[in-house]
Formats: structure tokens, C-alpha cells, sequence
């Protein structure tokens, strides 16, 4: 017992050290997969408040690239609107406000904490679920999607942004509907890559990539970027693919949070039968 | 005890200085500057070892809540902590250190503290990029943020110490 003692009181420095170790750690993992709160992220009050004062000075930096951005997005949308098109066969479609049911919600929000250099990258967004958002949302801007609700507080929310090591956001490409898997290496805040195509379908270089809405969480067609490389990888079935993104997340300021209402009848529907 | 005074509004100014100046001071994914280090390296040479964890932790975990990356910095600085009294050990003077001096360059010489803050920094920084990419298959990405990042941070924490610190009598 004496030598036990002797020996715990020897060690008791690394014995302090492993024990702080081991609460990072738990705390690292814990926040990095599931976060049960936003306590210890910049989306809590007191961290958030914070960087919404900072983001009051800084907010102007960008604006003319962020208010150009927003600007061709208008004219994007004008062009798709039916009052601002010419009826090319007059009566033979009659659209029915019935047939459509509105399947997305969106709610702005603005960037006000975000870095892109680091391994992981969260963005702090100051739209919290006194807006009605909560974990697992997507978050879109005007040039392609940012990332996922991570966690989030009273009025501000954190973005698992696509330049996370494990975003598995799942896309495909534009054209011929292959789908694969988006990650990103941690090299280029720029672009990102795609696993999981294997390569027995043809991608050609410069492809659209958009989401594939698989998940419910974004709609079909988001844009997320341009395939710029492909390679074979030795020794294994699948491309190596290499995109880049359509968004410039270093400088990104008006982000909207996509809602789907259906979401709970389709995991209800994919829970149910699973195992099938 | 005016000089506890001194160390807890240290300890503030190297949070906001981390998390306001440097962690915003986006560069490239290889470089990303970590100056909390020289806070726990300027601490007096005759702290114990369990204080000086305890003072990392908390500090890293500040510098924690404003960066989300969830105990990456408490981690690496209770690592420095730890191995601080093993890396002074080694280049220790011939008669012991003296406790009235601080461990910054003024009082030990350029040499010296190119030498032990030089390890302390990149394990540290080693630490760090490889908790936080938490794979084995990106040890050349760790290894390539580890040493520009570590250079360019032991080169900012040279100029803090210049303009914040004198060479004690």
C-alpha cells in the first residue's frame, strides 16, 4: 500500500496531466461530432455579443464584392420570374397555384465570425432558435452552399462550414448525375474534393457540381462548384476529384438557412423501412 | 503581490491578442500564429508544474470559447506546461536558475531562449495541428503548418516580448 502511494505521488504530475488531457479530449471529440450545447463555441451569448461588436466595425469591408454578389443573384432570380417573361405559347400551359406547395423556408442571416484558414472552419451566424433554427440545417449563399447548423444558441448559431474535414455534404455532377461525397483536405480554402465516384463514369473537366438532396437537408441543384481535376487513384476504383467552390468563403457575408418542411415525414419514411 | 496583478492582466491581453488579432490574421492554411505559448513560457521558473497546468488549461480553454476549436489550445498548452520543466532541465546553467529572473530573452540571452523556446514551440505547435487534424494519414499537412507556423510565431512572440518586456534587475 505504502509503495502504491509512493508511486501515485511520483507520478502525480503526469497523473494531473493525463487527467486535463483527458478532458479536452473528451470535450474535442464531444463538439467536433455531437455538440449538446453551444456553450463552448462562439454562438454562445457572452462569445457571440462579442464578435457581433467586432463585426460592426469590420462588416463594411466587403461590401461592394458582397453587394455585387447579392446583384447578380437578383437578376438571376428576375430572369426566372413570370411576369418578366415573354408567353411564348399563349394558353396551352395554365400553372395552377395548387399544384405547388412550398417545401423550403428560409431564414437570412449574416456571417459574423468566420475563419477558413484553419483545419476545421465554423462560422458564427447571428440568427439564433428564436428564428426557428436548430441543429442540422443547411446554410446557402447567393454563389453556392456553406455548411450545416452545428450547434446554437438564443440568437446566434454555429456553421459547420464546407471546409471541415467531415462535412460529407453529398453532391453530384451536373450532367450525367454521378454522386459522390464533398470533403476537403485542409490545403486550399478554395477548393474542395469529391470521393466516392468511381471510375467507370466519365466526368468531364469544368462540370457543374450541385447537391444532390439526398439528405433533405439541401434542395436538388445548389450549386457548389466546378469539377477542375480528375485523377485515377492507383490501385482502387474510384476518381480523385477535385472542384472548385463556387462561394468565396473568406469574404462571405449574407448566408440564408434552408428549412425543409417535409423533413420529418421523410425521415420518418427512410426510419420506418430501413433495414429493408 | 503586485506582480499576480501583472500576470492575470497578461493573461487578458493574450487571449484578446490570440483571439482578436491572430486568429483573425488569416494568411494561408500553413501558417496560423499562436503567441498563448509565451504566456505560459514567461511564467516565473520556480512555479510548480501542476500550477502551471492548471494556468494553461484555463487560459487555453478561454482562448477555447472565442475560436471554436473546443479544448484544442488547453490541450496543447497543458502539453507545453508539462514539458517545460523537462526542456529547462536540459539547458540548465551550470549553478541552477535564478528565480528572481524571468525566462524571457532579456534575462537568459538570445541563445538560450532561441534553443528552449525554439522545442517548446514547435511541439507545441506539433501538438496542436496534429489534435487538431486527428489523422495520421495528414502528418505531411501537420508537419508542413507545424514549421512555417512555429517559425513565424516565434518571431511575433520575439516582438511582443520587445515591446511589452524589460530586463529585470
Amino acid at each position: 500500500m505504502q509503495n502504491l502511494i509512493a508511486f501515485i505521488q511520483k507520478l502525480r504530475v503526469f497523473f494531473v496531466f493525463l487527467f486535463l488531457q483527458i478532458i479536452t479530449f473528451t470535450a474535442y471529440i464531444s463538439f467536433m461530432t455531437v455538440p449538446k450545447s453551444s456553450y463552448f463555441t462562439t454562438a454562445s451569448y457572452f462569445s457571440g455579443t462579442l464578435f457581433e461588436i467586432r463585426h460592426a466595425v469590420t462588416k463594411h469591408f466587403n461590401l461592394e464584392e458582397n453587394n455585387h454578389n447579392l446583384q447578380l443573384e437578383n437578376i438571376r432570380l428576375r430572369s426566372q420570374v413570370p411576369a418578366y417573361l415573354y408567353e411564348a405559347g399563349r394558353d396551352s400551359i395554365i400553372h395552377l397555384d395548387s399544384n405547388y406547395h412550398q417545401q423550403y423556408q428560409y431564414v437570412p442571416a449574416t456571417i459574423i465570425n468566420s475563419t477558413t484558414t484553419k483545419r476545421n472552419n465554423f462560422f458564427t451566424l447571428n440568427a439564433g432558435s428564436v428564428h426557428g433554427i436548430h441543429k442540422g440545417l443547411g446554410v446557402f449563399s447567393s454563389n453556392g452552399i456553406v455548411g450545416i447548423i452545428h450547434a446554437c444558441s438564443e440568437h446566434f448559431s454555429l456553421v459547420k462550414s464546407v471546409l471541415t474535414s467531415d462535412i460529407n455534404i453529398d453532391v453530384m455532377i451536373e450532367g450525367n448525375g454521378a454522386f459522390g461525397l464533398l470533403k476537403w483536405n485542409g490545403e486550399n480554402p478554395n477548393k474542395g474534393q469529391i470521393s466516392g465516384i468511381t471510375n467507370d463514369i466519365k466526368i468531364p473537366i469544368n462540370s457543374n457540381v450541385v447537391t444532390r438532396g439526398g439528405s433533405g437537408i439541401f434542395p436538388r441543384g445548389l450549386n457548389v462548384g466546378k469539377v477542375t481535376e480528375v485523377e485515377s487513384v492507383e490501385g482502387k476504383s474510384v476518381w480523385r476529384i477535385e472542384i472548385q467552390f463556387s462561394e468565396k468563403y473568406a469574404v462571405l457575408e449574407n448566408t440564408y438557412i434552408i428549412k425543409n418542411l417535409f423533413m420529418n415525414e421523410m425521415t420518418a419514411l427512410q426510419t420506418k423501412n430501413q433495414g429493408y | 503581490m503586485a506582480s499576480i496583478y501583472a500576470f492575470i492582466l497578461r493573461f487578458l491581453l493574450f487571449i484578446f491578442l490570440q483571439v482578436f488579432v491572430f486568429n483573425q490574421l488569416e494568411i494561408n492554411p500553413y501558417i496560423h500564429i499562436m503567441v498563448s505559448p509565451l504566456y505560459i513560457m514567461l511564467l516565473p521558473f520556480d512555479m510548480s508544474v501542476i500550477r502551471l497546468m492548471v494556468v494553461s488549461f484555463f487560459l487555453g480553454i478561454s482562448i477555447d470559447l472565442f475560436s471554436n476549436t473546443f479544448g484544442l489550445h488547453a490541450s496543447s498548452l497543458v502539453f507545453l506546461a508539462y514539458i517545460r520543466p523537462i526542456v529547462f532541465r536540459w539547458f540548465a546553467p551550470r549553478d541552477g536558475y535564478d528565480t528572481i529572473k524571468t525566462p524571457s530573452i532579456f534575462d537568459m540571452g538570445n541563445r538560450w531562449f532561441l534553443y528552449v523556446f525554439g522545442i517548446l514551440l514547435i511541439l507545441h505547435h506539433l501538438w496542436f495541428f496534429t489534435m487538431e487534424s486527428f489523422s495520421l494519414a495528414e502528418l505531411l499537412l501537420i508537419l508542413q503548418k507545424t514549421f512555417p507556423s512555429a517559425l513565424l510565431s516565434f518571431a511575433v512572440c520575439i516582438i511582443l516580448q520587445t515591446l511589452f518586456l524589460k530586463k529585470s534587475k
